[in-house]
């Protein structure tokens, strides 16, 4: 096939392109939402033009990567009539930064935090007026942004679960709850009847192309298929995964089954035990750890009260979406093969895809002198720690997986559909990755600079 | 700046792979490195995908080549394609994509832009801060870290539209999946030579070219600080002095500037050996790829060995140059020694000055019966290794022509650039680190 050398004008564009070019033609006044060389920041793009002006949502259309030439003109239109909305969203970012600045603020990302408030400000009072009455306005939002915990912080879940009625009765409520757990009575067959349908659904999701929808997903969520395999976890019912060598609960608890969880007063992010084992403050404290879409929580008392009957649910979480997402991600797991060994049959196209983005890490790493030994190395100490987590690579997997999951539960955010799952089960596949690769930069850094490691970032209280 | 001017095209085959990943294959070139020579490639993690240069480069010596592209995520690299490679090979990608049928691959022309050597230069800064060839025998002078890492900020910056934020927020904070979308981390993490970049900056520098490469760095560590909502004294201090609020500074010379505070003295370090009868000395493989930056000098010739007869015993004693930032304690680098093929032993070095030393008896079986023992020493870091490469010469010969290529870039840095526009788009322009270092050059 000779190559191609027709001009594409007058076909399709990309919608990158389209929205770059008439961003440029926006003329100046745009600096503090554009990036070095004028084009518009990435997340201008991301935080602004497609979610507040180009709104994919109610214009499908628009949804495509690529437009046709009407589609692209009208994509082109929408952005030059916000010339002037957009130009006084720059004016109220700068604003923001300075008023952020003025009050010590260092915390988050500016574009992520008051992107949306700029133009939500634009659209309510066009460009900042050149009084003071703009700097007290932008000063109220940075603080207002700064303190949108509403009182759910770790500070506010110590203090709450400080006092020993409350905890004694949490205790009990625990104990109750844990007695009334329904009984197993998942047979290893029909946990392995299971298993094959979540690999059925995973077998249409990873490559650029597949649909990423299968049948299985949604019977799975009907059936209950997700409870189904926390029961199976506490009778410790084997041969789940089709690997002897595998344990059913892919290190989901430190122990044989997980235990009664307790309430627990303290917590720290270096060491936090297996999902299962964590008590009520330490579940809890993850989730108030993270700052994302803290304003969808619950207040404390309310979370502590939800998270006493969600630890004793199968697999410590209530929605049944989210109970069947960690059914798919335990099979991908056991097939995860991060060194290349080959590894077990059974892959499906989303292995297909996990795995070979992990060669392409190691590949990555190799290039940026950033290797572990694929073999054990008795001498090798920290290094060789690291490389052991990637010959199992389940358990980090589980861990994290369950993590976002358990952020979702207590949010409400079930998983509607296989496309949403996968969507989490590739992101957590590519944060174990980068996981690993924090750990290997920190390992060597510590070693370079003849120190020992640290845990980097550890939070506790 | 991006896509705006029309380079000469170069064409470039788009195909799919069995897991799905799309690739782009510049025309003529080798489509896989053998994982032996990885310290020839510069790689750069961007959304969606990963790009890798040649760095050796190739015939033509064109510095503006464009990368080849590990595509994971097409929908993701759609933001950037267009604009590093042109719209065709934009829309031969987004048709890979979705294609069903042929996978084995189109031929599209693309047109390499501004953008695609900015990539370039930053792939490159991310190489030279792993792989830089320092060698004191060599005459090839470090990069200072901080130095390096600060531009490499300001290119990351000046290349943000290769970079997103991926994930969905749920859970945990660290979701981003691109290693190399961190300009505010690698301001954070080398703030502390900003102060001496703006001594330098101050002292405007002679050559024109130098002095306007500095202030265009510090703006873009501004601009990208002030993006990140970075804060903090040394980012006051730039962000006033580039309102020109700051004084004019004496004339600074940046090889003092940025001089390693830790000089080399070779002649430190007793003797290992001493008395013993001689039996067999050599030069032993100094493998970069088996320990991490920072540990070993890169000479070819610096590790050696020395067998020796003590009584009736058999003893190997190794010396390597160590590199000069090495540490002193902490690490555990070994030389791996095999005697006639047979199988490896390790021997502990341990640093003293400017040398990693260390001795162990051999069984002296292994060193009788053949007159001549053939024994062969290489030095690795346990856990970092990632297995010896082939003794074919092959890795040898790079080598040499990775310190070919620094030598040329460190001529090239002392001499006024031959370009014209931004420093920051080709990756042939000298990187201030380089400047300096060339300027510490008469230290050696």
């Amino acid at each position: 096939m000779p190559p191609s050398s027709q001009q594409p004008t007058g076909e399709r564009r990309p919608r990158a392109l389209v929205i770059d070019h008439a961003w440029r033609g926006l003329g100046p006044g745009l600096e503090p939402l554009s990036g070095p060389g004028g084009a518009p920041l990435t997340r201008t793009v991301k935080l602004i033009v497609l979610p507040l002006i180009v709104r994919p949502a109610l214009r499908p259309e628009l949804a495509a990567d690529f437009l046709e030439p009407a589609q692209a003109a009208r994509l082109d239109g929408l952005i030059r009539d916000s010339g002037a909305h957009l130009a006084a969203t720059a004016q109220w970012f700068t604003l923001l930064k300075k008023a952020r600045r003025a009050l010590g603020i260092v915390a988050g990302n500016p574009q992520d935090l008051y992107f949306q408030r700029c133009f939500e400000l634009a659209t309510e009072h066009g460009a900042p007026a050149a009084d003071a009455g703009a700097d007290v306005t932008a000063r109220a939002v940075v603080e207002e942004v700064a303190d949108t915990s509403g009182g759910r912080t770790v500070d506010a879940l110590k203090d709450h679960l400080a006092d020993a009625a409350r905890r004694f009765r949490l205790d009990g409520e625990l104990a109750a709850a844990w007695e009334r757990r329904p009984p197993d009575t998942t047979d290893a067959a029909s946990a392995a009847a299971i298993t094959a349908r979540a690999a059925e659904a995973l077998d249409t999701c990873g490559a650029p192309g597949l649909t990423c929808t299968s049948p299985s997903y949604t019977a799975m969520v009907e059936a209950g298929h997700g409870g189904l395999f926390g029961r199976a976890l506490w009778a410790d019912t084997r041969g789940v995964w089709g690997r002897d060598d595998l344990p059913t609960h892919l290190g989901l608890t430190g122990r044989r089954t997980p235990p009664r969880p307790e309430v627990g007063r303290g917590a720290s992010t270096a060491t936090l035990p297996a999902p299962l084992d964590r008590t009520l403050f330490e579940r809890l404290f993850v989730v108030l750890q993270s700052s994302a879409h803290r304003e969808e929580l619950p207040t404390v008392p309310e979370l502590v009260a939800r998270e006493t009957g969600r630890s004793c649910a199968p697999l410590g979480l209530y929605d049944e979406s989210l109970r069947v997402a960690v059914v798919l991600g335990g099979r991908l797991a056991a097939g995860l093969d991060p060194l290349g060994t080959g590894g077990p049959p059974g892959r499906t196209a989303a292995h297909r895809a996990v795995n070979s983005r992990w060669q392409r890490e190691a590949s990555v790493l190799r290039a940026r002198r950033m290797t572990v030994s694929p073999h054990p190395d008795p001498d090798g100490g920290v290094l060789d720690a690291l490389a052991q987590d990637l010959r199992t690579p389940w358990a980090a997997y589980m861990r994290r997986l369950w993590v976002r999951l358990h952020g979702r539960d207590v949010r409400d955010a079930p998983l509607p559909d296989l496309a949403s799952a996968w969507s989490v089960l590739d992101g957590v596949a590519r944060s174990v990755m980068m996981d690993h690769r924090a750990r290997v930069r920190s390992a060597l850094r510590s070693l370079s600079t003849g120190s020992h490691a640290s845990a980097a970032g550890a939070r506790s209280a | 700046m991006a896509g705006a001017e029309a380079r000469a095209g170069v064409e470039v085959r788009v195909s799919r792979g069995e897991d799905g990943t799309i690739r782009i294959a510049v025309d003529g070139e080798v489509a896989a490195v053998e994982p032996d020579l990885d310290f020839t490639r510069a790689v750069l993690d961007v959304a969606g995908a990963v790009l890798t240069w040649p760095v050796l480069g190739d015939a033509d010596g064109d510095p503006d080549r464009l990368p080849s592209a590990e595509i994971h995520d097409p929908g993701r690299a759609q933001q950037w394609l267009w604009a590093v490679y042109g719209e065709r090979v934009a829309a031969a990608v987004h048709d890979c994509g979705r294609a069903t049928g042929d996978l084995t691959g189109v031929r599209v022309i693309a047109h390499p832009t501004a953008l695609a050597g900015s990539a370039a230069r930053l792939a490159l800064g991310h190489w030279a801060a792993r792989w830089w060839p320092t060698s004191y025998p060599d005459a090839i002078p470090a990069l200072q870290p901080d130095l390096l890492g600060l531009e490499l900020a300001t290119l990351t910056h000046h290349c943000q539209q290769l970079f997103d934020g991926g994930g969905d927020g749920y859970g945990d904070d660290a979701d981003d999946d691109q290693l190399d979308d961190c300009a505010a981390e690698l301001i954070a993490e080398h703030e502390a030579a900003l102060d001496r970049l703006l001594q330098w900056w101050r002292g405007a520098p002679q050559q024109a070219d130098v002095a306007s490469h500095l202030e265009s760095v510090l703006r873009l560590i501004d601009d990208a600080a002030d993006a990140a909502g970075l804060d903090g004294p040394a980012l006051r201090e730039l962000r006033s002095a580039l309102d020109g609020r700051g004084p004019a500074g004496p004339q600074a010379d940046p090889g003092a500037l940025f001089a390693r505070r830790d000089g080399h003295a070779l002649a430190a370090g007793e003797p290992l050996g001493t008395g013993g009868r001689l039996i067999a000395r050599g030069q032993g493989t100094n493998d970069w790829r088996r320990y991490p930056p920072g540990f070993v000098d890169a000479a070819e010739n610096a590790v050696t060995w020395t067998a020796r007869a003590v009584g009736a015993r058999r003893r190997i004693e190794v010396e390597v140059v160590a590199h000069s930032a090495a540490p002193t304690a902490g690490a555990s680098l070994v030389a791996e020694v095999h005697v006639n093929g047979g199988d490896p032993h390790r021997v502990p070095l341990t640093r003293r000055d400017d040398l990693w030393t260390g001795r162990r008896e051999l069984d002296p079986e292994l060193l009788g019966g053949v007159p001549t023992p053939r024994i062969e020493v290489g030095i690795l870091l346990p856990g970092f290794d990632p297995a010896p490469g082939a003794p074919d010469g092959r890795i040898a010969r790079a080598r040499e022509a990775v310190r070919a290529l620094v030598r040329r870039r460190l001529t090239a840095a002392t001499e006024p650039t031959a370009h014209d526009g931004s420093p920051h788009d080709t990756p042939s322009a000298p990187f201030l680190a380089e400047t300096a270092a060339a300027a510490t050059d008469e230290d050696y």
